[in-house]
């Protein structure tokens, strides 16, 4: 699904990204874990293809190099990046952004484009399979969105886009239990064999809910150490201080 | 001024003139003549330094009248209205079969208004030349059921012409009536419309005004626009006028009677070389009264957008309530925007506010659509929609609403 191959990445002339190796399988689920300033949502922002980074090394998504394919192209191919800080966009209705964006998506896959009617089938299908509110699609774009609620958002545009491959950045950060289950909802119902996710995270908290294949740690933008789940409980027993 | 000659024989010229209109219109040429067309030195053309823009666009300009008709008037379709058509700014022909009969007075422009001097040279050219244009009253106690559009067609044949036109509106005690002012332009040559318009909202009334065009202009525009309230009248200016190289819109409204409420919203898009000014003066000069001011531009390619908004607050006019904002989005280097709010404020227990921001499109927010498949184009396109909606968002009526997004929409996607 995807390949990542001595990834080095930079901003501002500052190196994050030292030389970063991973490779996720399709079905797989991978943690990274790593302490403030390791570069996990530089990794996350590279992936999405996002402006401002230098970056040289290997990116393979499905057998293709992604290295010069442009955000909205790595999109539409089925990567997904669930942000850390949604932004708000006013002035821009959720539900009509959401259809916008998912028949870009379809329009690429080379599928119809769906009618408002179809649309909102969909919609609803998936927010009460999540159990979120669909209220608050009629609203803007997380304008106003409490931190859970942006979060929550998240998920459901990842429900809706229905993608190979989602990264969550940090997406449990602020979330009560509640809507961390939510959080874990969407994710544990969107496994299977041709889907893959990337989960960043600072705590082992989320992981209760979400059982990684693999857990890595990332530290000084290279991946330092790789395990099973049973890493991160030790890694909130330790910390991060122990492995550097 | 090289490129305008005007005889004084042009007034000689207009039919059934009295010694006094004569002598109204004879005194505001030689001030025309003597101030010639603003220039930047003068404050309140700071920014639009309308001289040297005729200087740049016209060799040769005249005040002749144009005897075009109008080859063929398309309606709008998408709602049901009454309407007035005008034809470069003369009335041409109206409609009122949704409305009850004698309650709604449409004439020619009558010339019985006594106007004060002005410092603006372009206001004594009209004040010297118009005669045309309409006047429309409401009589008392009668809410109009539909929409009046206004269609200001611009024929063919305007090359190197001035228009100057004058309209009056008076809305009577309790009367209410929803305009749209819909510009139609046919001309590719470039002209100049110049006109003065009289608004009076009587106690009880309201007038909801909406500007919009149909397709880019050659025109440059100059408007300017007193407006009177009385108690308890609401008036709201909406302004999409997008589309025109040049347009200068000059309101100025007096608050002369409690509980009334004035308020100015525009949301415009200016494409390469467009240049608009919103100049405004809010005369509170009466308590509890309330205005509001927003004014949102996007602003491509080598555009200039203008907004200097004043609030004038007198010392009797306490528990006054202003609000005015204005914003723009800046989609190149090359665009710009002036903004100077002023507040001038005599009295002393009053709620006053304003501000000011610029800026260009904010980057994370792009990626973050483009992160969702859009592309940059969609995504900007988008961030400029959401940023003029709150502005949209002020038309009540869903079928208008939906008719002017569609049009601010031709004009983001450069169509028209």
């Amino acid at each position: 699904m995807l390949e990542i191959k001595n990834l080095k990445a930079s901003i501002n002339s500052k190196q994050i990204l030292k030389g970063l190796n991973l490779t996720i399988k399709p079905g797989e689920v991978h943690a990274i874990m790593g302490p403030n300033g390791s570069g996990k949502s530089t990794l996350a922002n590279v992936l999405s293809g996002k402006n401002g980074y230098q970056v040289s090394g290997e990116l393979n998504f499905k057998g293709e190099s992604l290295n010069e394919i442009p955000v909205e192209v790595r999109a539409q191919k089925g990567l997904f990046l669930a942000f850390q800080y949604p932004l708000e966009i006013p002035g821009v209705n959720t539900n009509n952004f959401l259809k916008t964006s998912l028949n870009s998506v379809r329009k690429a896959r080379g599928e119809k484009e769906l009618d408002t009617l179809a649309f909102l089938k969909i919609v609803k299908e998936k927010s009460s399979e999540l159990g979120i509110d669909e209220k608050f699609l009629s609203r803007q774009l997380n304008v106003g969105f409490s931190g859970g609620e942006k979060k929550k958002n998240e998920i459901l545009q990842m429900k809706i886009l229905d993608p190979y491959f989602s990264i969550l950045d940090e997406t449990d950060s602020g979330l009560d239990i509640d809507a961390l289950k939510i959080v874990a909802k969407g994710v544990n119902s969107s496994r299977s064999k041709k889907k893959s996710f990337l989960v960043i995270t600072h705590y082992q908290r989320l992981l209760d809910y979400i059982k990684p294949d693999f857990v890595h740690v990332l530290s000084d933008g290279k991946i330092i150490k790789t395990g099973f789940g049973d890493l991160a409980v030790e890694l909130e027993k330790t910390g991060y201080k122990k492995l550097n | 001024m090289e490129n305008l000659e005007i005889n004084f024989k042009k007034i000689d010229q207009i039919k059934k003139i009295t010694p006094k209109e004569k002598n109204f219109r004879t005194k505001n040429l030689e001030l025309f003549k003597s101030a010639g067309f603003p220039s930047k030195r003068l404050e309140d053309w700071k920014f639009t330094d309308f001289r040297k823009i005729v200087d740049n666009n016209f060799n040769k300009l005249d005040t002749e009248k144009v005897t075009s008709d109008l080859q063929k008037t398309e309606l709008i379709k998408n709602f049901e209205h009454n309407f007035i058509i005008l034809a470069n700014g003369s009335l041409h022909s109206s409609n009122f079969d949704y409305e009850e009969k004698n309650k709604i007075k449409i004439n020619s422009y009558d010339n019985n208004i006594d106007y004060e001097p002005s410092d603006n040279s372009l206001i004594c050219l009209n004040h010297a030349l118009a005669e045309n244009g309409y006047s429309l009253e409401i009589e008392e106690n009668y809410k109009f059921k539909k929409t009046l559009v206004i269609y200001n067609f611009f024929t063919k044949d305007l090359k190197n012409k001035i228009l100057n036109n004058k309209n009056k509106i008076k809305v009577k005690k309790n009367s209410e009536v929803h305009i749209i002012e819909y510009t139609i332009n046919e001309s590719k040559f470039k002209f100049i419309n110049n006109v003065y318009e009289y608004l009076i909202l009587e106690k009880n009334s309201k007038l909801k005004n909406l500007y919009i065009q149909n397709n880019k202009s050659e025109g440059f525009f100059h408007k300017y626009s007193k407006s009177e309230l009385f108690d308890n009248s609401e008036y709201v200016n909406l302004i999409f006028s997008s589309g025109l190289r040049f347009n200068k819109l000059d309101i100025e409204s007096d608050l002369n009677g409690k509980n009334c409420s004035c308020n100015i919203l525009s949301a415009l898009f200016l494409n390469k070389n467009e240049h608009q000014e919103i100049k405004t003066r809010i005369n509170h000069l009466v308590p509890d009264c309330k205005s509001y001011q927003k004014v949102k531009k996007v602003l491509d390619s080598e555009s200039k957008g203008i907004f200097q908004g004043k609030v004038y607050v007198k010392d009797v006019a306490q528990k006054t309530n202003a609000y005015q904002l204005s914003k723009a989005l800046l989609l190149h280097e090359n665009a710009e925007f002036n903004s100077k709010p002023e507040l001038e404020i005599y009295a002393d227990d009053v709620k006053c506010s304003h501000g000011s921001t610029s800026g260009s499109i904010d980057e994370d927010s792009l990626h973050y659509l483009m992160t969702r498949g859009l592309s940059r184009k969609e995504s900007t396109k988008l961030l400029i929609k959401g940023f003029l909606n709150d502005v949209v968002e002020f038309i009540k009526n869903p079928k208008i609403k939906e008719f002017v997004e569609n049009k601010l929409e031709e004009q983001v996607n450069g169509n028209k």
